[in-house]
């Protein structure tokens, strides 16, 4: 065997780890994340990785090194990052023992994304942290720095030879992308060709959060580890699907940010269409990266098109108007900071979308997304055909109800199903009662954030729960003629009072159907 | 928070008991209506002998099932008292955000005389169907009363031990004839207890120029702290601790308690050290290497944490600095949340029983 070849060689899995919570140990790593001074590492990506620490999945050595433009030093950078798992992690309030090894791990160092200096005072850090901390060349980027940035990180990665090839072996390189993984088809596409220019497919974590959810993952085991759900997980016996996600805020401080995309591509493009193709998917042949996501893209190809000209037939758009959320007034979304007064962007949409294959073929999957809704949720239900026959019809108080199955993914986690009871008494009524399953009552414990899970999924290589480029671009495929429509529409979205369930053509675009919106 | 109704005992007639449970569910459901749900993932039968260890079933399997809901069946059983049984209804109740309470119920029967041997028959009609069977046994096994044990035992997908309170490898082997002859799965909660050294173990061998050194092993030193009396169960986590090293590293032990490595023999030692905190635990592990080498693990005590030193560079394992469960309720609640018996512990269990005897040697 040359050389070359064992080198590359992954040594023998380390017995002893058998059986224990963390079977899967990842190697120790640098994660060198761009943007450390912002929201996002603050609110989310340290407090993921104490949490992380906390539950004793990190291995050791694992070392942080955030990289941004303020002058912190790595004891100010350890300071606020302290702060920030004191306001935000999830294993609240932190250990002192645990925060003390983990910090020891933690460093900085001061650039900006567009000079080569701070790129090669990064390398040298990677280098330091590789001989001090076993990290031995292996590194993961995290970019959380808005889009326009990519291209300069990458090119200059790249220049600092601080990116190793896979095909090549040795300590891996991976990057990890937030979103929005571009704002249309051919900026998605222009996005992933120079993610590719520096790095492989398969080095490229495209994280869509949602995917990091217990109950997105749940999903896939409800549907596929359970055998009595799969027979009528089809057109005979389902009717049609609903999924809904509302969030009852509105666009808070990203005014500037939203205005310039709205919640199609906000949500829609990227969060809904995992939650709809993981509803709709065939049963992948192993529950690996490449498996799930070929289902997953299959039932994005087999989406029906927009039909050009008659948009508005399947797809409403809506913006908030003033109105009141949960007792308080709320402004109207052209009122927002940041946000232009005459602005078309949709705050709401909904679409009433077919998947045309074998399994689906003529049921609609109705989808909702909004800001200013009158509750912050995310929900799926499926309502299935009713009983064949209604045998109960002549009798006055029988009322019988379709069955739904509804898998509530945020907040209050959980799957009910909905079906028809007999009333206790002497004659024949009916009512309808819900089994339910919570997680917080079946578990107690709170899930993992998602973060956590995707971080660590990284640490570890699999990228199963990572949109895959032509996910994305099969996505953007689909909703940019709508978007391209819309765009040309002089009209302004339909508006809806803050704290409504969105504008009444949306009602409408279900009820045209004889169905109605599930209140989730 | 003022406590439920149902929270509160009730004397029930043991021939009802399910009635009395119906009827307690419609009474708080007047009372507190949508804000309060039913739920159960385990029935879980405590076996106790005494008052106190009832009492500490009761309040550990209370805590318990705020994190694992669960049917609690508490016996008390003496056969040395008077021949009566009698049986109370209760429920645990817990808060799950909301406003909302989770509701799990308790059920203790105390029986006496050869009233005993009405336990098993009445415990099997109580329990939930389609639903796993736990069987904590509080305190040493009655190997005198296997027959009984058996019985009890009979529904069970898995019986809970702590071998800490074993007398005698008696208790191992008797474990191990449990899960080696029905189809109840053993745990032990001395197990969940050292997992934090095994935790800190495989740390030791993660990288990949350690993970060699797995074949090189030839002494292993298990140091258990004891009180300074000989009771067996004080050393039972070391010996615990060597018998998965021993099965994960494909080491044979003989019946006399001899070790044979890839490269000979290896040389098990597990000591007792009197000391004054931690009795039962580990307190030192030591691994040698056939260089002459050796890795060890230790508690810093001021910090509460294990440290490991390889080659004379020390260590904190980010993965050991976490807390690992203690209490009791914890302990238990590991053990529910695995859907299936410990298959490591398993492999291990054959082995223990044969290492005992390099137990203070």
């Amino acid at each position: 065997m040359s050389s070359a070849v064992a080198a590359t060689q992954a040594p023998a899995a380390n017995p002893l780890r058998e059986g224990l919570e963390q079977e899967r140990v990842p190697d120790a790593s640098a994660l060198v994340i761009f943007g450390a001074s912002g929201d996002l590492t603050q609110r989310k990506l340290i407090p993921a990785l104490y949490s992380l620490a906390h539950d004793g999945l990190l291995p050791a050595g694992q070392t942080i090194i955030g990289f941004a433009r303020p002058d912190y030093t790595d004891d100010a950078f350890r300071l606020a990052m302290r702060e920030a798992c004191d306001k935000f992690a999830r294993t609240r309030p932190v250990d002192d023992a645990i925060w003390e090894n983990f910090a020891k791990g933690l460093f900085y160092v001061q650039g900006e994304f567009s000079d080569p200096a701070g790129y090669h005072r990064l390398n040298q850090k990677l280098q330091e942290c590789d001989r001090t901390r076993g990290t031995s060349g292996r590194r993961i980027y995290y970019l959380a720095v808005p889009p326009q940035f990519f291209p300069v990180i990458a090119e200059l990665l790249g220049a600092e030879k601080m990116v190793s090839d896979p095909e090549r072996g040795g300590p891996f390189t991976r990057v990890i992308i937030e979103k929005p993984f571009g704002h249309d088809l051919e900026s998605a596409k222009e996005l992933n060709r120079v993610a590719v220019s520096t790095f492989r497919e398969r080095q490229v974590f495209r994280i869509d959060h949602y995917l990091g959810k217990e109950t997105v993952q749940n999903l896939l085991v409800l549907r596929f580890a359970n055998g009595i759900f799969e027979p009528f997980w089809n057109r005979q016996y389902i009717d049609h699907v609903q999924i809904t996600v509302a969030e009852s805020i509105g666009v808070e401080k990203r005014g500037g940010y939203f205005d310039g995309a709205g919640i199609t591509r906000d949500i829609i493009q990227n969060h809904m269409m995992q939650l709809l193709s993981l509803t709709a998917m065939e049963p992948p042949v192993a529950f690996e990266a490449d498996p799930v996501r070929d289902e997953k893209v299959k039932v994005l190809r087999a989406l029906r098109e927009f039909p050009r000209g008659r948009e508005q037939e399947v797809a409403v758009r809506g913006q908030y108007d003033d109105g009141s959320v949960l007792g308080e007034k709320a402004v109207a979304y052209r009122k927002e900071a940041n946000v232009d007064p005459n602005s078309r962007t949709e705050t709401f949409a909904a679409m009433k979308i077919f998947i045309d294959n074998w399994r689906w073929a003529d049921v609609p999957f109705y989808i909702r997304a909004g800001k200013r809704l009158p509750k912050r949720v995310t929900d799926i239900s499926i309502h299935f055909r009713p009983a064949p026959y209604p045998m109960w019809r002549k009798i006055r108080g029988v009322d019988t109800q379709p069955n739904v199955l509804a898998i509530r993914i945020q907040p209050d986690e959980g799957i009910s199903l909905k079906f028809d009871s007999k009333v206790p008494g002497p004659s024949v009524r009916t009512a309808p009662v819900t089994m339910e399953f919570r997680y917080a009552t079946s578990f107690g414990a709170e899930p993992p954030e998602a973060y956590e899970r995707l971080l660590l999924e990284t640490m570890l290589g699999d990228s199963t729960l990572f949109a895959r480029r032509d996910e994305v671009e099969t996505a953007w495929a689909w909703l940019d003629p709508l978007l391209k429509a819309w765009a040309a529409d002089p009209r302004p979205p339909d508006p809806y009072p803050a704290g409504t369930w969105g504008p009444e053509s949306a009602d409408r675009l279900i009820e045209r159907d004889g169905r109605k919106w599930r209140r989730p | 928070m003022t406590a439920l109704p149902l929270e509160e005992e009730q004397p029930v007639d043991l021939n009802a008991i399910e009635k009395h449970l119906a009827e307690l569910w419609r009474s708080s459901k007047e009372i507190a209506d949508d804000a309060l749900t039913r739920a159960a993932l385990w029935n879980v039968v405590a076996h106790t002998c005494t008052s106190e260890t009832q009492a500490t079933a009761s309040e550990v399997l209370g805590k318990a099932s705020g994190s694992v809901p669960q049917r609690s069946i508490i016996v008390r059983a003496n056969s040395a008292a008077k021949p009566e049984i009698s049986s109370w209804i209760s429920a645990n109740c817990h808060l799950v955000g909301g406003g909302k309470q989770v509701c799990s119920e308790e059920i203790a029967i105390v029986a006496g005389g050869d009233r005993i041997h009405r336990i098993p028959p009445l415990v099997n009609a109580l329990l939930i169907p389609d639903m796993p069977v736990a069987v904590w046994w509080l305190g040493d096994l009655p190997n005198e009363h296997e027959d009984y044990v058996l019985a009890l035992l009979e529904p069970a997908d898995r019986l809970i031990v702590d071998s800490v309170h074993f007398d005698s490898p008696a208790d191992l082997l008797l474990i191990n004839r449990v899960a080696e002859k029905t189809t109840t799965t053993p745990a032990d909660l001395n197990w969940i207890r050292l997992e934090e050294w095994r935790q800190a173990t495989a740390s030791v061998f993660d990288p990949p120029n350690m993970r060699g050194r797995l074949e090189a092993i030839r002494r292993v030193r298990v140091v258990a702290g004891t009180s300074g009396s000989d009771f067996f169960g004080e050393s039972v986590e070391s010996l615990l601790y060597a018998a998965w090293l021993c099965a994960q590293t494909g080491h044979e032990v003989d019946a006399q308690g001899n070790v044979q490595g890839s490269l000979g023999a290896v040389d098990y030692r597990i000591e007792r050290r009197k000391q004054e905190t931690q009795i039962g635990g580990i307190t030192y592990a030591e691994i040698g290497f056939d260089d002459g080498s050796c890795a060890s693990i230790m508690r810093d005590r001021d910090r509460g944490i294990l440290v490991a030193n390889v080659d004379g560079n020390l260590s904190v394992p980010e993965s050991v600095t976490r807390t690992v469960p203690k209490g009791l309720d914890e302990l238990i609640v590991r053990q529910l949340k695995r859907a299936k018996g410990d298959q490591v512990l398993l492999k291990v269990l054959p082995v223990v029983s044969r290492l005992a005897k390099r137990v203070g040697r």
